[in-house]
């Protein structure tokens, strides 16, 4: 038998392992495995790593290995499905590149900003740490520190976080990479119901007549919802497909009523959905009068850019940006009058009969009809308004929390839910919809965390741009990113992001698995384990919370994002960190750590290692000494049982497919805000959304206004970035994947044929795409799976190769501050 | 003598090991270019492999990937290209291998006359691949070389 | 004014009274050239895709369909325009298509397929028409250009060359058997044979 050098390392290391785990390698006599020692695998389940639809996979480990994964056949979810990424699930953490040791930037033995990345130990690397996250809080106070966390953060991570940044540093600058990706759903949530997360859940699929998708590629983004949806609209094919974007995409494969719309017109065509319900009596009254309000919102708003923008300049409104006053119907009724079909094909480019096809769908008061959204709402300058007017359509018509008539708010990573939102990674929330501004929440979260009142600071920190941007202007100066690749995935990277990593008075420590391009512009990087090397929860779109355990040992020194963050805390004593005066409201905690403060409390650190299953490792609670996970949970948990937020006790995920909260007497809940479905409805309501004091949701009268950039004569294209099916996000877990790499290799800019044609360029020619702000080389595309009109291009970030966000602009949705990566104004030539 | 020789040893293995080590590019999907440069020179447009030839798999659940180019297939409301020649009645003709018979069940995991409408866009797990190396080796180590050989 | 028309009619009704033998062969000759030259330039200007795609019925459904397609774009820049296919080259052929086309002259007056939607009402007709016309000339305007007689196997790809070296060679099948759809979208094809 002949072995390549690279079979022969990696059969030597399973032979090690093998050896390790008492495996004794039979005899090849037959080409048969059959005794079960050697065939029987251990399965056990575990959410997908990727995104938000959460599926469930069975993992299969053999002597200390991940050999194989497939779709869960009992998992609600998919049913034994997963899309190409998840079948391939089981080599994303074998790529060969992984990060054993941390690594710090140095010259002559000492840290240097321009040095080398070194290899040096986790004591020195937590010194080193240490002493500059000390020097920025002693310098700048808590606002000189920060954190970049992740919707892939497990929830306990994220809650450590959480805690560490706004308990033990009493610093808000932490947020979610999930900014980008749900802040204007958070958004729309909050100012149309006043409490997050979908009302629906997936099972609604099974249920509705039509799909109405809003800037979404589900065929591509979340392929397992897509099966579902397209066995109900081909098994029932009275059902129809209405599929909304700015280019043609492979979701409108399926699409009844395929409908391209020019760039930021979205808001136009749901105000005329709007308008022509009211118009042709498709009003339910009753519903309305009973369960909704009505406002009035600010308008003129601006675009969250800098300040000295002229863009932003030039807005009214920028700082009253969430302000609304009540009105009636029927100012309502005469504020969406003017969008008419005439003039609302005229702004978005839609035929007259196709807008009207659309708004029948809703109209319609038999047909069910379930919206589906994502980024091409969410990554809008007016994100939350968009997230509001599709709210207004399913409220005019009471088709909502009903099985098949759902709005849904469909999420992009596999706990954007469960973490940055449900834990509240954000920088002014707290866990269960609370917010650090109100006096009241601050207080129920110190009770829970046992500090001295007044130890939460009640200023919301800085979101995703503006840390960026603080970095640049160095006013944060010590800053940690985990679980996530923004200097790749975040916008503007030429003018904001690589200058405020590599601004000299900073220092950047990101935790990663992989050395990825946020890795290469950081100071510190630190080894980190991921998925299933550690014991995790993740929270999917339809509020589901699903755990898994630790399968596998992480390579190297790599440790978990909680480990890091628990073992950091032992640092810093509560003398170096809190003031005299908070001190002296418990003053049993001076001179103590933070570990001992936050993760010794007495809540995390009530149960012990015996509590774990013995048939798997835990290596943070070895480490510790107690369940760190069931602690950290059972705290975390605290916050919502009771409030509309209830999760069961930590033991039953171990053992179901995940559960949909509030859990309530060992009850999921499929349809909030309904009696009868949600326990939380007082009876003889019928319907409540309890999160607004009066139980009303909120339908909003707000306008169409221009996007922040628009494509000129110097820079005369539309650019839209996106992802594609065979890569998840930054494709830091899939480009190391062989089968996924070569399924979609590199990053294109896919065109319209005639523009190609008139730019002299032909398929496959380098081309450079520019913007104000930066460029990036790459080849065209005129055929494949997107179409876009002419006039726009769409292109990839996945390419580490080549990051399509140093072209960006990051302007953001002045209320949620969540990017528009969906429109800015690009030039294209050959390169 | 022996001592020193192995101090030596040991100590000049550490040197090499930190000068082998000490990087300053270390974003291995990037290859060499620096953060603030350009790439100016991404890979050419490749066109799937066409060469009909089956490739491996990883382990027994994962989808075959496609070993033929599959440019300008419909697969919509309308048509399904893939299925003209993969479908059950189909593959006589075409000598194309049928659909897995885990195809055929629905949610429930009930046997339908035909392929589940669930599974309908094949792309969505079955996928082509280009001829090149991979960029980052994997070395996800197949059960078959966990228990034997 | 009717004296000179009635000359005129005169003229026209008894030219050899006026006018030499070999003068009314010779200008019947040239008056036959010019209109015939018309006739067939003209013929030629509807025969070209720029007339074709002149109707945006064309344009926005059909060529922009080719465009994406190797009929329009390929690696040895031999391209297909619409007349290639869908115009008979031999010249009976070619008029009796042109007096078919009279047909779609009404149709773009009346508008029978002027929005996306009632193209694709009429998709499954139209392809009809084209497939049972190839079928029927044993797919002649693909035989054109793709001359199975210099069809080298070896380089076509395995599964391509098992066919073609079979039910194409023993003239089982004809090109559009198996290679419809190939520059334009096909219809809904539940109970085409071969799609079921």
């Amino acid at each position: 038998m002949s072995m390549s050098r690279r079979e022969y390392i990696k059969y030597q290391a399973a032979t090690i392992a093998a050896t390790a785990a008492g495996i004794s390698l039979p005899s090849s006599s037959t080409n048969l495995i059959t005794n079960t020692t050697d065939s029987e695998l251990k399965w056990s389940k575990a959410p997908c790593r990727f995104c938000g639809t959460g599926c469930s996979v069975n993992v299969a480990t053999k002597a200390g290995q991940v050999v194989a994964t497939h779709g869960d056949i009992k998992s609600p979810v998919n049913r034994g499905l997963n899309c190409v990424k998840g079948y391939f699930l089981s080599k994303i953490i074998y790529g060969n590149d992984r990060l054993k040791t941390p690594l710090l930037r140095m010259r002559n033995g000492k840290f240097a900003k321009d040095g080398d990345f070194t290899p040096v130990s986790w004591d020195t690397a937590f010194d080193v740490m240490a002493e500059k996250f000390k020097k920025a809080l002693k310098d700048k106070g808590p606002e000189g520190v920060g954190m970049f966390g992740s919707g892939q953060w497990t929830v306990w991570e994220g809650y450590a976080a959480v805690k560490l940044m706004k308990a033990g540093f009493r610093s808000n600058n932490i947020d979610p990479n999930a900014r980008h990706c749900m802040a204007s759903a958070v958004g729309g949530f909050m100012r149309t119901f006043g409490i997050d997360e979908p009302m629906g859940c997936y099972d609604d699929f099974e249920q509705a007549d039509a799909f109405v998708l809003w800037g979404s590629n589900m065929a591509e983004m979340h392929p397992i919802l897509w099966t579902r949806l397209t066995d109900r609209r081909l098994s029932a094919p009275e059902t129809k497909v209405c599929v909304l974007s700015t280019f043609e995409h492979r979701s409108f494969e399926l699409a009844d009523i395929p409908i391209i719309f020019t760039p930021q017109s979205d808001l136009a065509i749901a105000n005329f959905i709007a308008n022509y319900i009211i118009e042709n009596n498709a009003v339910n009254t009753e519903f309305v009068k009973k369960h909704t309000n009505f406002r009035l919102g600010e308008t003129d708003i601006g675009y969250g850019l800098r300040p000295e923008h002229p863009t932003q300049k030039r807005s009214k409104n920028a700082k009253t940006a969430g302000k609304s006053t009540p009105i009636d119907f029927e100012a309502y009724a005469k504020f969406v009058a003017e969008y008419d079909v005439k003039k609302t094909s005229e702004i978005s480019g839609v035929s007259e009969d196709k807008l009207i096809k659309l708004a029948k769908l809703y109209a319609d008061p038999n047909k069910k009809v379930m919206s589906l959204w994502t980024m091409g709402v969410n990554q809008h300058t007016r994100g939350v308004w968009m997230n509001n007017l599709l709210y207004n359509i399913h409220l005019l018509t009471g088709k909502i929390s009903q099985p098949g008539n759902s709005p849904f708010s469909l999420t992009g990573q596999p706990s954007a839910c469960g973490t940055a939102r449900e834990v509240g990674t954000f920088s002014h929330r707290l866990p269960a919809d609370m917010v650090v501004k109100n006096p009241k929440h601050r207080t129920f979260a110190e009770k829970i965390w046992k500090l001295p009142e007044g130890t939460i600071n009640p200023k919301p920190g800085a979101h995703a741009v503006l840390q960026n941007r603080k970095l640049k202007d160095g006013e944060i100066n010590a800053y940690w990113v985990q679980c996530n690749n923004n200097m790749q995935a975040g916008p503007n990277m030429n003018e904001e992001a690589l200058p405020g990593y590599r601004n000299p008075d900073n220092f950047i420590v990101v935790s990663d698995a992989y050395p990825t391009v946020t890795a290469q512009a950081a100071d510190l990087i630190l080894p980190t384990a991921m998925w299933v090397e550690k014991e995790g929860a993740y929270g999917n779109a339809e509020r589901r919370t699903q755990f898994w355990h630790q399968l596998v040992e992480a390579p190297g020194d790599a440790k978990s994002d909680v480990w890091q963050l628990m073992e950091f805390s032992k640092r810093f004593t509560t003398n170096e960190v809190w003031s005299k005066e908070l001190l002296a409201k418990k003053p049993e905690y001076k001179n103590k750590t933070l570990f001992d403060v936050l993760f010794k409390n007495g809540n995390v650190d009530k149960y012990p290692l015996s509590d774990i299953n013995k048939e798997y490792n835990n290596h943070e609670s070895e480490d510790f000494g107690f369940y760190v996970q069931k602690g950290l949970f059972e705290e975390y948990a605290q916050f919502g049982r009771g409030h509309g937020h209830d999760l069961a006790d930590f033991d039953t995920y171990h053992k179901s497919r995940g559960l949909r909260w509030p859990v309530v007497n060992d009850q999921e809940t499929l349809w909030r805000f309904r009696e009868g479905s949600d326990p939380y409805v007082e009876k003889g309501k019928g319907f409540q959304f309890y999160g607004k004091p009066d139980g009303r949701a909120v339908i909003f009268a707000l306008p169409y206004e221009p996007p922040a950039e628009s494509p000129d004569k110097e820079f005369p294209f539309w650019l839209s970035t996106g992802r594609v099916l065979e890569h998840w996000h930054s494709g830091s877990m899939t480009q190391r994947v062989p089968e996924l790499y070569k399924a979609f290799p590199d990053a294109l800019c896919f065109m319209h044929p005639a523009d190609a044609k008139n730019k002299g360029l032909r398929r496959g020619d380098k081309i450079k795409i520019s913007s104000k702000r930066g460029a990036m080389v790459t080849r065209v595309e005129t055929r494949g799976r997107n179409k876009p009109p002419q006039g726009l291009v769409f292109v990839p970030w996945f390419d580490a190769r080549q990051l399509i966000n140093k072209v960006t602009l990051d302007a953001t949705d002045p209320i949620s501050k969540q990017t528009d990566f969906k429109k800015c104004a690009v030039n294209i030539e050959k390169a | 003598m022996k001592n020193t020789i192995k101090t030596l040893c040991i100590g000049s293995f550490i040197l090499l090991s930190t000068i082998a080590i000490a990087e300053k590019n270390i974003a291995t999907l990037r290859e060499e270019t620096p953060l603030n440069k350009i790439n100016e020179s991404p890979a050419p447009l490749q066109n799937a492999s066409n060469k009909d030839i089956k490739r491996g798999r990883a382990y027994p659940m994962q989808p075959p990937v496609i070993p033929h180019k599959i440019d300008n297939y419909q697969l919509d409301l309308k048509v399904n290209k893939c299925l003209s020649c993969h479908s059950r009645t189909q593959t006589e003709e075409s000598q194309a291998p049928m659909v897995s018979v885990t195809h055929f069940m629905d949610r429930e995991g009930n046997f339908l006359a035909d392929v589940s409408p669930r599974r309908y866009f094949c792309k969505q797990c079955h996928v082509t691949q280009i001829e090149r190396s991979s960029l980052i080796e994997n070395d996800f180590i197949d059960i078959q070389h966990l228990l034997s050989k | 004014m009717i004296t000179l028309l009635k000359r005129y009619w005169d003229i026209f009704r008894k030219p050899a009274v006026h006018y030499s033998l070999g003068f009314l062969t010779m200008g019947g000759f040239i008056a036959g050239v010019i209109f015939w030259g018309g006739f067939n330039t003209a013929l030629e200007k509807t025969n070209t895709e720029s007339f074709c795609i002149g109707c945006h019925e064309m344009k926005e459904n059909v060529y922009k369909e080719l465009m994406s397609t190797a009929h329009f774009s390929n690696g040895s820049g031999v391209r297909a325009t619409c007349p290639d296919c869908h115009v008979p080259h031999e010249w009976t052929n070619k008029i009796a298509r042109k007096m078919q086309a009279s047909k779609e002259v009404w149709g773009k007056v009346f508008g029978t397929i002027n929005t996306r939607e009632k193209f694709e009402n009429k998709r499954l007709e139209l392809a009809q028409h084209e497939w049972k016309r190839l079928k029927a000339n044993d797919s002649l305007e693909c035989r054109n250009c793709h001359n199975f007689e210099y069809m080298d196997f070896t380089q076509q790809s395995p599964r391509a060359s098992v066919q073609h070296s079979t039910a194409l060679a023993k003239g089982e099948k004809t090109c559009i058997d198996c290679h419809k759809g190939i520059a334009h979208q096909l219809p809904d094809m539940s109970g085409i044979e071969g799609w079921e």
